[in-house]
């Protein structure tokens, strides 16, 4: 899952990251179980290519047993995810004792912020209410990808281990087949109700942590959809918003102004492709048409999206920054008003209203309702199930997975209970303080709580909670239950697929090609010759491999 | 070691100085330097007696016994920086064998993996992206060996003329300054002042004229590099050249002024002709490092022209084994940049012979 699809860039991890959402909840969003859908017969377990679909599917899959704890205050609707305004009182609790028996567990997350001090007040209070000593060990998110190859080639890897679905790229899937264990014997079935909240996940969630015909991973769940265009509507005013691809050439030229250093877009493309309907990256890139495969980039969408994306370049419309790749600083670059419209996932964004409310109390970012090129209704494909997952060691013995999958039940509570508190937010009066309803972090609560790593373990659907900001949260959901009827699952939805390591590198030139079209150093035509190059250096093997695995397990939609 | 010391004391004092500046990274250069800088002076005396007699028998009748014995206190002080070559440079340097096989590095590992022979050899001449990669490499070298080479020469030159001591340590502190930046914040910098959103266009537009954006040129890009490395890099360059204009004898430019040598005849000379075996052998060391270019440099500014004009062999290298997992041909392409790399040299060193000069070696 990377809503952003250039891999060489480290921004979208994180952003995707906060798309996927780090503040969670009850009601069930969202994961209508998929099983009913995929036909088939299994491919082998544990081959390290293809997929798991169908019977041998369902053998590992873990029962859904919402708990329904809380009940949110704007509803979720055709699985958007739901939003909380306020904190209940009193706090409900899900998890009876501690689960853990003492042991230490070593534990590799990523983080996206400062790291904690070791053995601080919040590690031991976590320690102490799970009844387990876990070291942390939480590395730059930013580099994560880089991390991860080197700890899994090694021979000691850590005991759980936290991997993004969007770093899984080259062989890591492999990797993950290799080094860790299968929690399918704990979970699978009705197992996984020793852990309420675990059994609270959807089985989207779980059918794509199925990796090499395991269930190897524990999922943090994401929304349906986790990107948005972003604009100001305090620096815009009321006029009127746009609604087609012309509206946005037209809102392009209306308020890009280089002398005052202000332009009208960042780097739009991941939005742009919504716009245009555009598929996913893999393995999401095919759709059928009359029974036959077609890939994203042989579509006629595809080239009109890149079309369009230069029409931007060649108006001057998009900040020279962003022209240059330097997307880390896109943030910087709207909240300080350079850039009126900028492309981000929606998890972001309750991050930049906090850290704006005190700044600039006028700030206002609202989300863009989608639409399709023409104005009208848009395709929007849905995000992967889960985008996160955490893995345990295959040297684990037996009695240790157990413990832990308890400490995972304790880090998948969901919004509004007091394990939620005490992962998300830390200890009351230490780490946050409860004022009307709404808690609000102590400095120390920032350094040690806030950058969390808990979460990461495992984690309840995805909601839109923030108390703090109930404005926010009727926004959020609001724009998000707006999108979601235009959603749509693409074939191999929710489907963990390993392609051959011989087609890995096939796909790569367009990521560059679709840079150099969009910022004119080349040109939309030339995507037919690197299709042809594409189609005679593997590209039509990859069809037919895919087609196999179509006919043998089914589509995922 | 072998004897090396052919030219006058003041060349090999210099170059015995070049270890601690000249920044290029090659770690086998730094290791070898080490070597040569802990046995090196010590040693010199036999060495210059070797270089007269050619016998099996150490010069003086000293057999090897005899000489070991006698330097052994010299052998002891060498053997961490061996021992740090061997553990980081040479028993690396096995892994090499995954060139030679399919590789699976999380799976099945180095004795696992199935040897595929010169499979990821061929995949070379037929992958014509490498070619275009190396293509960039060397002119991106080249630009850089034009450009850049001569400029930490002419600054030691005016930085010379400077009587005043003072001054001198002010203008060398700030021109040394850039070499402690970060390659990520040199590109900030230099994104902020010549960015399209920069310093420079933005006053170009106040002033009624258009912007312009050096940073997104994929036809610029190898000067952009270029000057970058310039800004970085010519102060630290700079010493090297300012430690051999040192050991420059003084009554050397008293003479030639007495015989009535003007400040342009000096400097041809009697600064040039100093600075000569430095200059050859700097260069030698350069174009042995062709494929050697600032790999994070060029990684942080690739996809802002494109992998088209910025791609190089060491990202490629990087691209293809650590992004798309396929080492084995990564590995491949890494021996073939090594003796790629070995040939330079070693055509370089051959021209510096012929030109007269010492080189990084001689065989005598």
């Amino acid at each position: 899952m990377t809503p952003n699809s250039s891999p060489s860039s480290t921004a979208p991890s994180r952003r995707s990251f906060l798309a996927s959402g780090a503040f969670a909840a009850v009601a069930v969003a969202g994961g209508a179980p998929l099983l009913a859908a995929c036909g088939g017969s299994g491919t082998a377990s544990g081959s390290k290519e293809g997929t798991t679909t169908g019977k041998a599917l369902k053998k590992v899959m873990p029962s859904y047993a919402p708990t329904n704890l809380v009940q949110p205050d704007v509803p979720g609707v055709n699985g958007s995810s739901p939003g909380f305004t306020k904190l209940p009182d009193p706090l409900v609790a899900s998890v009876k004792s501690a689960p853990g028996k003492g042991s230490s567990f070593r534990v590799m997350t990523p983080l996206w912020g400062t790291v904690p001090k070791k053995d601080n007040p919040y590690y031991t209070a976590v320690n102490k209410a799970v009844g387990a000593k876990l070291g942390f060990d939480p590395q730059d998110g930013n580099t994560y990808q880089d991390k991860i190859g080197a700890v899994l080639a090694g021979s000691e890897i850590p005991d759980v281990m936290t991997i993004p679905g969007w770093n899984m790229q080259g062989q890591i899937r492999n990797a993950i087949t290799a080094k860790f264990a299968d929690l399918g014997p704990y979970l699978a079935g009705d197992a996984v109700k020793k852990y309420p909240n675990l059994a609270n996940i959807p089985t989207g969630a779980w059918q794509y942590s199925v990796f090499g015909g395991k269930l190897r991973g524990l999922p943090m769940p994401n929304p349906v959809i986790g990107n948005a265009f972003f604009y100001r509507k305090d620096l815009v005013g009321s006029g009127a918003l746009p609604a087609s691809a012309d509206d946005l050439l037209a809102f392009g030229k209306e308020y890009t102004a280089p002398k005052s250093k202000v332009w009208a877009f960042d780097d739009l493309w991941t939005c742009i492709q919504k716009v245009y309907g555009l598929l996913p990256d893999a393995p999401h890139y095919w759709q059928l048409e009359n029974g036959k495969l077609v890939h994203k980039i042989e579509t006629q969408e595809y080239r009109e999206a890149l079309a369009f994306a230069r029409k931007l370049h060649d108006g001057g419309y998009i900040h020279p920054d962003a022209e240059a790749n330097k997307d880390a600083d896109s943030k910087i670059r709207f909240t300080s008003g350079h850039v009126l419209m900028y492309n981000d996932g929606t998890g972001g964004w309750k991050g930049m209203v906090s850290e704006q409310a005190a700044a600039n109390p006028k700030f206002d970012m609202q989300a863009l309702d989608f639409f399709a090129a023409d104005g009208g209704k848009p395709v929007l494909w849905q995000d992967d199930p889960a985008g996160i997952f955490t893995f345990l060691s295959k040297d684990l013995p037996k009695e240790k997975i157990e413990e832990f999958l308890g400490i995972a039940d304790f880090a998948a509570a969901p919004y509004g209970t007091k394990e939620f508190m005490l992962t998300n937010y830390g200890v009351e009066d230490t780490h946050y303080k409860v004022e009307g309803g709404v808690p609000t972090f102590t400095p120390q609560g920032i350094q040690e709580a806030q950058p969390a790593t808990l979460l990461y373990i495992a984690s309840p659907p995805h909601t839109i909670a923030f108390p703090d900001e109930p404005k926010l949260v009727q926004d959020y959901a609001g724009w998000m239950a707006r999108q979601a009827p235009h959603v749509k699952k693409p074939l191999f939805f929710g489907m963990q697929v390993v392609e051959p390591q011989r087609y890995a590198s096939l796909y790569t030139p367009f990521d560059d090609l679709q840079k150099d079209i969009r910022r004119g150093r080349k040109k939309v035509s030339d995507v037919d010759a690197a299709v042809t190059t594409w189609k005679n250096s593997g590209g039509d093997k990859l069809r037919d491999w895919y087609q196999d695995l179509l006919e043998k397990n089914g589509s995922g939609v | 070691m072998k004897p090396r010391a052919t030219v006058a004391t003041d060349a090999e004092r210099t170059e015995g100085r070049t270890a601690v500046p000249s920044g290029e990274d090659n770690s086998d250069e730094d290791g070898a330097r080490a070597r040569s800088r802990a046995s090196g002076p010590p040693a010199r005396p036999s060495k210059r007696r070797g270089k007269k007699t050619k016998a099996p028998f150490e010069p003086g009748g000293i057999t090897r016994r005899l000489r070991f014995r006698r330097d052994r206190t010299l052998i002891l002080m060498t053997v961490p920086a061996m021992v740090l070559l061997l553990v980081f440079n040479y028993i690396p340097l096995l892994g090499n064998v995954v060139a030679f096989q399919d590789y699976d590095v999380y799976d099945l590992g180095i004795t696992g993996s199935p040897f595929v022979g010169f499979d990821n050899f061929t995949r070379i001449f037929e992958d014509h992206r490498f070619w275009e990669v190396l293509l960039n490499t060397l002119v991106i070298f080249l630009t850089q060996l034009i450009l850049f080479f001569p400029i930490p020469i002419a600054i030691a030159l005016l930085l010379n003329t400077i009587m005043s001591a003072r001054v001198r340590a002010w203008v060398q502190a700030i021109v040394y300054l850039p070499h402690f930046f970060s390659w990520v914040l040199v590109v900030t910098v230099f994104q902020q002042m010549f960015g399209g959103a920069g310093l420079v266009a933005q006053w170009l537009r106040e002033h009624g004229h258009e912007g312009f954006d050096l940073m997104t040129n994929p036809g610029f890009f190898k000067f952009l590099v270029t000057s970058q490395a310039i800004w970085k890099d010519a102060g630290w360059g700079v010493i090297v050249f300012l430690a051999a204009l040192a050991a420059v004898n003084t009554d050397l430019y008293e003479a030639a002024a007495v015989d009535g040598a003007g400040r342009w005849r000096r400097m041809w000379h009697v600064t040039l002709p100093a600075l000569r075996p430095v200059i050859a052998l700097l260069l030698v060391l350069r174009v042995g490092s062709a494929l050697n270019l600032d790999f994070e440099q060029i990684l942080l500014q690739r996809d802002q022209v494109g992998a088209g004009a910025s791609e190089i062999l060491d990202t490629y290298i990087w691209w293809t084994g650590i992004k798309t997992g396929d080492f084995g041909y990564a590995a491949a392409a890494g021996i073939f940049k090594g003796l790629f790399s070995v040939a330079m040299v070693l055509g370089a060193n051959k021209v510096a012979h012929m030109m007269g000069e010492q080189g990084v070696y001689s065989k005598k």
